[in-house]
């Protein structure tokens, strides 16, 4: 070592030291980072905990120590919620409405885009205006007169009364996104099994219909999750307890029992979680639905 | 013969229900917005004078300055916000893909339970938010947060903020996602570090999306109805009132189903034009990437 020249001994060390003061910042940056993300997510997170560990406390207790937590696992306010807030009637309702909307949603925009995509007929670029234009129309658009017509044919109190409008407000989307898909599938494929004889309705339920299942997976999801938290239109047309959805009914319960804060939150932290729990498992699924059906 | 009604049929249920629950009516509102009407009695022919006392109208006036000042807000707080967190969650550091699942849950939320939870977040007895200040010392800061109205319409903005910047995240994590590897690795070599990557390469790269992004949170921004229902529903003396819930308002709790339906027309009529323009803008700027 003596043999070295004290320039190269010199430059060595300082090496050395610029090596470990760059780990040293890679570090605090690492810190820094996670420290910052913790504290989004804690911002994020604590409303829904606190929800939830309220839901478990006593009116007083929540006056109290909002911070406080529960002195025990307390599932009695939810069952007594769930009980006076008739939540398994509005939850029934929100399924039944829900499914047979996707239903509707989903068959009769596969049936239009295939048509408007892989049959020429006259008439089809008026129709794709048509849907063009009902995709940037707001609700308030037509929920006035839709309101009137649904009263004149004793549409409202019944569960038509919010299948038929939520399928309409859909479709445009629906159709636009398996549309653009179908777009891109080359015409040879349907030629060829027109070739084997193919009609119309064969085509499309043998070979269109199963091509399109990722696209509907992507649409579903998103009309779902809309429909299911509808409020307006649910407000305005349904009036019977018995017929209500998750939405109004909530909104019904809260009149009621406006400070009954427990009650409240236990009826908040009853329809959080399901939601939450199928997040959990289809985040990746319901991550691509949402933004895909949202940006296209 | 049937060959040729087939795509017809196709299209047949699509365009019934679609006509029925969406055209007819938005054609019927633009009928009904000439008549002095209450929605079942007599309808008298006004001409536009409904129009007329629709520019008049204070409230109405006033509501469209306060969906203006919403709409600002929430580019700012979902848009901007969102895009911030996508530089930071696609920096390549572990972890980033469970903060990244984590930021967008509250988007699952039904909007109603969003709103009844964060009233009670800012609930001035027991909220969180006033709790916390008092617990630091600051009791002066304290604030009936939804009932005031110089703070009321700021804390409606931020609850969207809270929902949906996790929303625009996503999206722009999948457009920053798309960037070619060689892109960083040329920049990393040159010595760039994290904040020049983000403005330099990953917001000019996604800049289309980015545009996307800020146009569909101006026309999600006239249809928002839930949260300011249920939080304040307009109050506190019409601070929060926007389009929407003054429409239910006049129609349904007044009875003026024509005043309402012009004020509806006139909606639809600056929404229509803002997404015309929206395009327009919009292509020019493709035309300038290319």
């Amino acid at each position: 070592m003596a043999s070295l020249p004290t320039d190269l001994n010199h430059r060595l060390t300082s090496f050395d030291q610029g090596l470990t003061s760059a780990k040293r910042r890679k570090w605090r940056s690492h810190t820094l980072y996670y420290l910052v993300m913790v504290a989004i997510s804690c911002g994020t997170f604590y409303p829904l905990i606190w929800l939830l560990l309220s839901s478990f406390r006593e009116n007083r207790d929540i006056f109290m120590a909002p911070f406080a937590l529960p002195e025990q696992l307390n599932f009695h306010n939810w069952a007594e919620a769930w009980r006076i807030g008739n939540m398994s009637t509005y939850a029934k309702n929100s399924v039944l409405v829900t499914s047979v909307t996707l239903i509707c949603i989903l068959l009769f925009a596969s049936l239009a885009a295939f048509a408007l995509s892989k049959l020429k007929f006259r008439g089809s670029g008026l129709l794709m205006l048509l849907f063009a234009f009902g995709l940037f129309m707001p609700l308030q658009s037509f929920f006035i007169a839709q309101s009137y017509i649904f009263e004149q044919l004793h549409l409202k109190d019944s569960y038509m009364g919010l299948i038929l409008p939520y399928t309409g407000v859909g479709l445009p989307l629906a159709i636009f996104l398996l549309k653009a898909y179908l777009d891109s599938i080359p015409k040879d494929l349907m030629e060829a099994a027109r070739m084997d004889g193919c009609g119309d309705f064969t085509l499309f339920s043998r070979i269109v219909l199963p091509l399109l299942m990722p696209s509907l997976a992507t649409v579903g999801i998103f009309s779902a999750l809309n429909t299911w938290n509808e409020l307006l239109l649910a407000m305005l047309y349904i009036q019977t307890d018995a017929l209500k959805t998750i939405p109004v009914g909530l909104l019904a319960f809260s009149s009621r029992y406006m400070t009954d804060y427990k009650l409240l939150f236990s009826a908040l932290a009853l329809i959080t979680l399901p939601m939450i729990v199928v997040y959990v498992f289809f985040h990746r699924y319901i991550v691509a639905g949402l933004t895909e059906g949202a940006i296209k | 013969m049937l060959r040729k009604a087939s795509p017809y049929l196709f299209a047949l249920p699509a365009v019934l229900v679609f006509a029925f629950t969406i055209l007819v009516p938005i054609v019927m509102t633009f009928a009904f917005s000439f008549y002095d009407w209450n929605g079942y009695g007599e309808m008298r022919f006004i001409g536009l004078d409904n129009y007329d006392r629709a520019l008049h109208d204070r409230i109405y006036l006033s509501s469209y300055t306060h969906i203006f000042i919403y709409i600002a807000a929430t580019v700012v707080l979902e848009v901007l916000v969102g895009l911030g967190l996508a530089g930071l969650i696609t920096m390549g550091r572990k972890g980033s893909s469970l903060f990244r699942v984590a930021l967008f849950t509250p988007v699952m939320l039904p909007m109603i339970v969003v709103s009844f939870l964060w009233r009670f977040v800012y609930n001035s007895d027991f909220g969180l938010i006033n709790t916390v200040l008092r617990a630091v010392g600051l009791d002066s800061w304290t604030q009936v947060w939804l009932g005031n109205p110089d703070t009321a319409l700021l804390a409606i903005c931020f609850v969207s903020g809270w929902v949906y910047a996790g929303f625009y995240m996503t999206i722009f994590y999948s457009g920053i996602q798309r960037i070619s590897k060689d892109v960083y690795e040329s920049a990393y070599l040159d010595g760039a570090h994290e904040g020049h990557i983000f403005f330099r390469i990953k917001v000019p790269m996604i800049r289309g999306l980015v545009k996307t992004g800020i146009m569909l949170c101006v026309l999600t921004g006239f249809q928002s109805f839930d949260l300011f229902y249920v939080m304040t529903n307009g109050g506190p003396y019409n601070s929060t009132e926007i389009v929407p819930t003054y429409l239910v308002k006049v129609v349904f709790s007044h009875m003026s189903t024509g005043y309402g339906s012009a004020l509806a027309v006139i909606l639809t009529l600056v929404i229509a034009a803002l997404g015309l323009l929206a395009n327009k803008l919009g292509r020019k700027g493709d035309a300038l990437e290319y």
